[in-house]
């Protein structure tokens, strides 16, 4: 009896590595290309690539740096990923995290003087709850007349941007010269790891991390063993089939867009609370945009979301150290980004070249 | 035989990438000014190291952030120094970069930009030892080793909207100039050293022009050259035949709306002509700041031994801190009325009985 469940853990492992192929060859890919094109640039890739491996893991606060920027990149990621499962590009994570920012920097001065664990989770959760509503006016349009959410998340990502520029411009505006709203007490902030465990690194990574990888086995374990995940799963492979199966698809699709948004409400809270400590109109790097990426290389897996999130955070976190050792512009990183991206969409490219290295394996040991 | 073909392809796909790639990279290197062949006199090199961290708008800007370069590599050039820059593709960015420099062992650093100036303030105590010069930033409480940076960007500012403002009147200028009697500015972010600018212009204009109409426009951002293309052709739409730009990389956009639709441009920062290839036939002028020589003063004095820190610095146009560029392609243009009321504004601003506003409430 214990033959066959050997063999299907042979299989599970198998399946993993057959997954796991496409994204590791294609940020290999990205690294190739990014080498000849930083050659063509006039600077070395054997310099600048171990100058970025340092700048990311050469020492606990650089991984701490690294981790610190993978934590927006995970919620986002988390929140497209989410999305596309159900079938919906959730292309407005940008403006949901505006949102989610901009509650947390609000209700953060509000509960001031409240202990730090109450504020911590009455913040996330009114982030995602905002970040969920944002969504929510899209998901409805979707699910009633049929508007595509691409249109429409990206509109309420511009209406969400210019009101929170207008808020730190104006009401919100903290007294002084710069736009950006009051800092926040530290009972409203998300506590630094090496705060918390004392054996850590200095470093400026915050809780925010670990929530984020505990929202991410969450939401791999709702979309495994729940009825709601299964729903989504099920509506994102084909909706009309799951209609006739009695899935009612406007539900499913509202339910998993408003998940999607509060996910990406969560990336803007844990930034103003565990970075900024305060809202500012441009507090977000893009994140919203990059968690696509994120979720493409992760292929919407919510685990594979937090390497892929590590991933591009430590590309991140070493642009510095490669521009200050082997005078590559930071933007280098971008062009990589971009190019992870490409290979990844161009997943037959990846595979030919896994098959091809696969029969030349077989030739080789035959 | 099908595998080799396919090899081929996917070969020839690479290297499509690459090349492809290989050119976006080329685009988006900065143009990093060229050094001028100092080989007559051979500085020595000294073991002294000065850096500046940029904004996110990074080096390439052709404005505020080339022009601090400009001084580093000024310092290099008279000084034997050695300089470094590094750009911050992200707020989170700012914090780092200061580290990695000071574990660098540089001594002076420079932050580029109003925004930083938190950064700063709170990075600058840790490090006593390292001269900090911010850019753009009034610094509340400058340490010993801090000195705040600024420009009276309004006098600039003040001259080019003189400039503007007699230009849009005057149809036989340049066929591109229209009877509506409108002009336009487009900022980055509404933060103090734009408002200065945006004020200062706007003074100028209707000091000279009191009926003109100046549409006042913002990106909201330093870095989005698409936003400030749309801006600019909107404003040029709606008649604006001059536009001044104060955007960063943003306003590298409002140059080509200007090209596209036929308007003029008045650039920011640095002699945009000279920086910016290709925009000889819009640029009239532009409102410079000297930022090379705020930034080469400040490293030579800390070399020398002789930096005062504690302060903040404010260059104006009695400093030849602040000033117009030449009109370059357009000087045949500028009518000698327009150079007398340029000058005259000048004379005024540096006697005092011009006195140009700050803000908008003073406007």
């Amino acid at each position: 009896m214990a033959e066959p469940s050997v063999a299907t853990r042979g299989q599970k492992i198998a399946h993993l590595l057959r997954e796991l192929a496409v994204p590791v060859v294609s940020v290999m890919l990205a690294m190739g290309i990014g080498s000849v094109i930083m050659l063509v640039a006039g600077y070395d890739p054997l310099v600048a690539f171990p100058a970025m491996l340092k700048g990311a893991f050469g020492g606990g606060r650089q991984i701490g740096e690294t981790l610190l920027r993978a934590t927006p990149l995970m919620f986002t990621g988390l929140a497209v990923a989410y999305g596309f499962r159900a079938g919906l590009f959730n292309i407005g994570a940008e403006g949901q995290l505006f949102l989610g920012g901009l509650s947390a920097a609000w209700l953060g001065i509000v509960l001031a003087g409240l202990p730090q664990p109450f504020n911590i989770v009455m913040m996330l959760l009114a982030g995602a709850a905002i970040g969920a509503a944002w969504a929510f006016v899209p998901a409805l349009l979707k699910a009633k007349v049929g508007a595509h959410e691409v249109i429409t998340t990206m509109m309420f990502t511009y209406i969400g941007r210019y009101i929170v520029s207008w808020l730190v411009t104006g009401p919100l505006k903290a007294p002084g010269q710069i736009p950006q709203t009051s800092q926040l007490p530290p009972e409203s902030t998300l506590p630094r790891m090496h705060d918390l465990f004392g054996f850590l690194a200095v470093s400026r990574v915050h809780l925010g991390f670990v929530i984020g990888v505990l929202v991410a086995m969450l939401l791999w374990w709702v979309l495994k063993y729940t009825t709601l995940g299964y729903e989504a799963r099920a509506v994102g492979l084909n909706p009309w089939a799951s209609e006739t199966g009695g899935i009612s698809v406007p539900s499913t699709t509202i339910k998993a867009l408003c998940i999607s948004g509060a996910l990406a409400g969560l990336a803007g809270v844990t930034e103003v609370m565990g970075v900024h400590y305060r809202l500012h109109d441009q507090f977000s790097a893009g994140f919203g945009f990059t968690g696509i990426a994120v979720a493409l290389l992760a292929k919407n897996n919510p685990l594979g979301v937090i390497a892929a999130a590590i991933l591009f955070g430590a590309l991140s976190a070493g642009a510095g150290t490669m521009q200050l050792e082997a005078f590559v512009p930071t933007k280098v990183i971008f062009i990589i980004q971009a190019l992870i991206i490409l290979f990844v969409a161009a997943e037959q490219l990846a595979r030919w070249i896994i098959g091809r290295t696969r029969r030349v394996g077989v030739e080789h040991a035959s | 035989m099908r595998v080799e073909s396919r090899f081929k392809q996917v070969l020839a796909l690479l290297l499509v990438f690459a090349l492809v790639a290989a050119m976006a990279v080329g685009c988006a290197q900065p143009d990093e000014p060229d050094e001028p062949d100092t080989d007559e006199v051979e500085v020595p090199t000294i073991d002294f190291r000065a850096a500046m961290v940029t904004d996110v708008g990074g080096l390439g800007d052709r404005t505020f952030n080339d022009g601090t370069y400009e001084g580093l590599l000024w310092a290099e050039r008279e000084l034997g120094i050695e300089i470094r820059a590094l750009e911050s593709n992200e707020i989170a960015d700012y914090e780092p970069n200061i580290d990695q420099l000071a574990a660098a062992g540089f001594d002076v650093i420079f932050t580029v930009g109003f925004l930083m100036t938190d950064t700063t303030a709170a990075k600058a105590p840790e490090y006593p030892d390292i001269v900090f010069g911010g850019i753009d930033q009034f610094l509340e409480d400058p340490g010993p080793n801090e000195v705040g940076l600024l420009f009276k960007e309004h006098e600039a500012a003040y001259l080019a909207g003189v400039l503007a403002g007699l230009v849009t009147l005057d149809q036989d200028f340049d066929e591109r100039v229209n009877d509506q009697n409108t002009i336009a500015f487009i900022g980055g972010m509404d933060i103090p050293p734009v408002e200065r600018f945006e004020v200062g212009f706007i003074a100028g204009a209707k000091s000279v022009n009191p009926d003109v109409e100046i549409l006042v426009l913002y990106a909201g951002s330093f870095d989005d050259q698409a936003r400030g293309r749309e801006l600019a052709l909107s404003a040029i739409d709606q008649g604006a035949d001059v536009v001044f730009g104060v955007a960063g990389l943003s306003g590298l956009g409002s140059i080509t709306a200007a090209q596209e639709r036929g308007a003029l441009f008045i650039g920011v920062d640095v002699d945009q002509y000279l920086t910016v290839e290709g925009s000889g036939d819009v640029m009239l002028t532009s409102a410079i700041k000297r930022l090379d020589v705020a930034v080469f003063e400040t490293i030579k004095s800390a070399v020398e031994g002789t930096f005062v820190g504690g302060q903040n610095r404010v260059f104006g146009l009695a400093e030849d801190g602040v000033g117009l560029a030449p009109f370059h392609d357009f000087d045949d243009a500028v009518t000698q009325e327009m150079r007398d009321a340029i000058e005259e504004a000048r004379q005024g601003v540096l006697d005092g009985t011009v006195v140009v506003p700050e803000t908008r409430d003073e406007l």
